[in-house]
């Protein structure tokens, strides 16, 4: 398979270049707490493929490489650009998106094969689908928003300076991809199975109760620092730090920075984990002295 | 009920051990046992301190998980004070024998000067804080994944690597004390004699594999301590930017790199020592002290005090533990 690493001239070598396999080996899961078991396949190459185009093969194909016959592998993906976070996976090991894993770039790595595998921090839902709830749970317990609802017009804003647009513009690009959580060595799989007797609800409560107790995640500690510099999400700016110094909060960040290197935003994470434990110290210090 | 799945692929053996879940039904025992106590506190003042950081969770948290910031904090700063400053002192007075015996042996007198308050001095400012900050390290190592074999970064390494150092000084601390600390002697140990401080450390250190072993120690003391006083400085928002924290790395780095010449120093200097020089002259101070405070210098052996004493190659008690601005490092 070594010819594969080879930059070889397209129009010259077009007949070899068809008849290039390019080897997959997938982690499969066919249900929620199932056994997983690794898939092999092989995928005639093509110039400017992807990890989601060789999915496309795969589901195509149907077949594993020993030519049995299975179910398509299933896998998320949406924009195909980069900017929704939907198809973050394992690719040869290590977090990244599937949409921007390029497949000449993967095998230059390794030309043997491409190792797809879910993330290992959230529960599979099937193949490559994980459930990223927690993610999104940790968003609402730092409440990443600006509150503006209400029945009346509060008129307009105040202004924000191209500087602190700046600063803000990174951290805004946050995608929810979960990456920087699938590498952060403190954030560790929190799964929860519903009960047969137990209702959506009490599930649901159960659930979170359950995410809450974990690592928030850098995400989170990055998205509560944006929305407290924003002039009108400011005004929650105490309750988001309240949430990131409870359980899980920002004190179970180990200052690994795997999160930083990861992000496919390159957003700067671990100077908002910084920017959020000074926040954290004057808070603490401010509550001590002020009742 | 949350499972935490701990990965096969942790690579410290500890982590593989243990259950992010039992830890933390281990430390929701002890938190019962603080509970108590903080409930009275709490009955005759409503504003204490712990009070302040209630979580979120319906289900009646511990005292430890709705003070968790405030423990990992307190974790964060006794690594630094008076853990750390601890070690600096340690290592200072230590590569004192550098400047020969009876220095060193002044810096350990001073120490024994406290007298009757050493004791309870050294497990309030020393033991304790240890203790307790080892306690929360388990428990942070126990919670953690680490996976520096898919993320091999710098960061990850050195993360990776504090927690091993931590767990390594750890066990040596509890050799070192078994060994040197006159609370090791019911066990075989307690060979260091605060009279004879030079000569008994060299006895004890002389072996190559005590030497290599302490070398590890004293290297992962302070591996972890300068790589500590990093992230301390991101814990508590001390530096924040990405040159910042590069400029404070560069920091921890030259911090390490001297603490370190201080400590192999202090080894070194320790097991060149010459034990029957140093006996003669810990010997010769010995009946000095004891004439100063007016006793007989009983039980001093063939160099005792026979004729007035020969003045002291380093006699200066009033030096600070601090001051070894002689250790030639
Ligand atoms: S911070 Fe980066 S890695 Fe983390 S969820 Fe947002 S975009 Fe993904
Ligand atoms: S810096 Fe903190 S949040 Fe980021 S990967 Fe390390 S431990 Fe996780
Ligand atoms: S499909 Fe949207 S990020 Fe990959």
């Amino acid at each position: 398979m070594i010819q594969i690493a080879e930059k070889s001239d397209a129009a010259s070598a077009g007949a070899k270049e068809s008849d290039r396999i390019v080897r997959v080996r997938v982690l499969r899961q066919d249900a929620p707490g199932q056994e997983s078991y690794w898939e092999r396949h092989a995928v005639p190459y093509e110039p400017t493929m992807n990890v989601i185009s060789i999915l496309q093969r795969i589901a195509a194909m149907a077949q594993s490489q020993d030519g049995r016959h299975v179910a398509p592998v299933a896998w998320d993906c949406n924009c195909l650009e980069e900017v929704c976070g939907s198809c973050t996976m394992l690719v040869n090991g290590r977090t990244r998106m599937a949409c921007t894993a390029l497949v000449d770039k993967l095998l230059e790595e390794n030309p043997e094969e491409i190792e797809l595998k879910p993330m290992s921090k959230f529960p599979v839902v099937r193949d490559l689908v994980v459930d990223r709830q927690r993610v999104f749970r940790a968003l609402e317990r730092v409440k990443a928003w600006v509150p503006v609802d209400g029945s009346y017009d509060h008129g307009s804003g105040p202004r924000i300076s191209p500087d602190e647009q700046e600063e803000a513009y990174p951290l805004s690009t946050c995608m929810s991809c979960g990456c920087c959580l699938e590498a952060c060595p403190q954030y560790t799989k929190s799964e929860v199975v519903q009960r047969d007797d137990e209702s959506a609800e009490d599930f649901d409560k159960r659930r979170k109760a359950a995410f809450d107790r974990g690592f928030i995640g850098a995400h989170a500690i990055s998205q509560a620092m944006l929305f407290n510099s924003h002039p009108t999400g400011k005004m929650i700016a105490d309750e988001r730090l309240k949430a990131i110094t409870s359980q899980g909060g920002i004190q179970m960040c180990g200052n690994a920075q795997n999160c930083v290197a990861v992000c496919p935003k390159h957003i700067p994470l671990t100077r908002s984990i910084a920017r959020a434990g000074r926040a954290a110290t004057v808070w603490a210090i401010k509550k001590l002295f002020d009742r | 009920m949350a499972v935490a799945a701990v990965s096969p692929k942790s690579i410290l053996p500890l982590a593989c051990g243990f259950d992010f879940i039992a830890a933390r039904c281990s430390f929701s025992r002890l938190a019962a046992v603080l509970c108590s106590r903080h409930v009275a506190v709490d009955r005759i003042d409503p504003s204490t301190i712990t009070r302040l950081f209630v979580s979120e969770s319906e289900s009646n948290p511990s005292f430890v998980t709705r003070n968790q910031f405030l423990i990992y904090r307190l974790f964060s700063l006794s690594g630094l004070v008076p853990v750390g400053a601890f070690l600096v002192v340690h290592l200072l007075t230590n590569a004192s024998v550098l400047a020969g015996p009876g220095a060193f042996q002044s810096r350990v007198d001073l120490i024994h000067s406290l007298g009757p308050l050493l004791v309870p001095i050294e497990w309030v400012f020393i033991f304790l804080p240890m203790l307790f900050h080892a306690t929360v390290g388990f428990a942070i190592i126990a919670g953690g994944l680490p996976n520096v074999g898919s993320y091999p970064y710098a960061g990850n390494v050195r993360y990776t690597l504090q927690r091993a150092t931590g767990m390594i000084v750890f066990a040596f601390i509890i050799w070192h004390l078994i060994q040197l600390h006159w609370m090791g002697a019911a066990l075989g140990g307690g060979q260091f004699d605060p009279h004879h401080a030079s000569s008994s450390a060299a006895v004890a250190l002389q072996p190559a594999i005590v030497g290599i072993l302490y070398a590890v120690g004293i290297v992962s003391a302070v591996f972890h301590l300068s790589n500590g006083l990093w992230t301390l400085g991101i814990t508590w928002g001390l530096w924040t930017s990405p040159a910042a924290m590069r400029r404070a790395s560069w920091v921890s780095i030259v911090v390490g790199v001297l603490l370190g010449g201080v400590g192999l120093g202090a080894l070194v200097g320790m097991r060149n020592v010459n034990v029957e020089d140093a006996k003669v002259i810990e010997d010769r101070m010995e009946g000095v002290k004891r004439m100063l405070e007016g006793q007989p210098a009983a039980g001093s052996p063939a160099a005792g005090v026979r004729a007035a004493p020969q003045p002291i190659s380093n006699p200066s008690p009033a030096a600070s533990t601090t001051g070894v601005s002689t250790t030639g490092i």
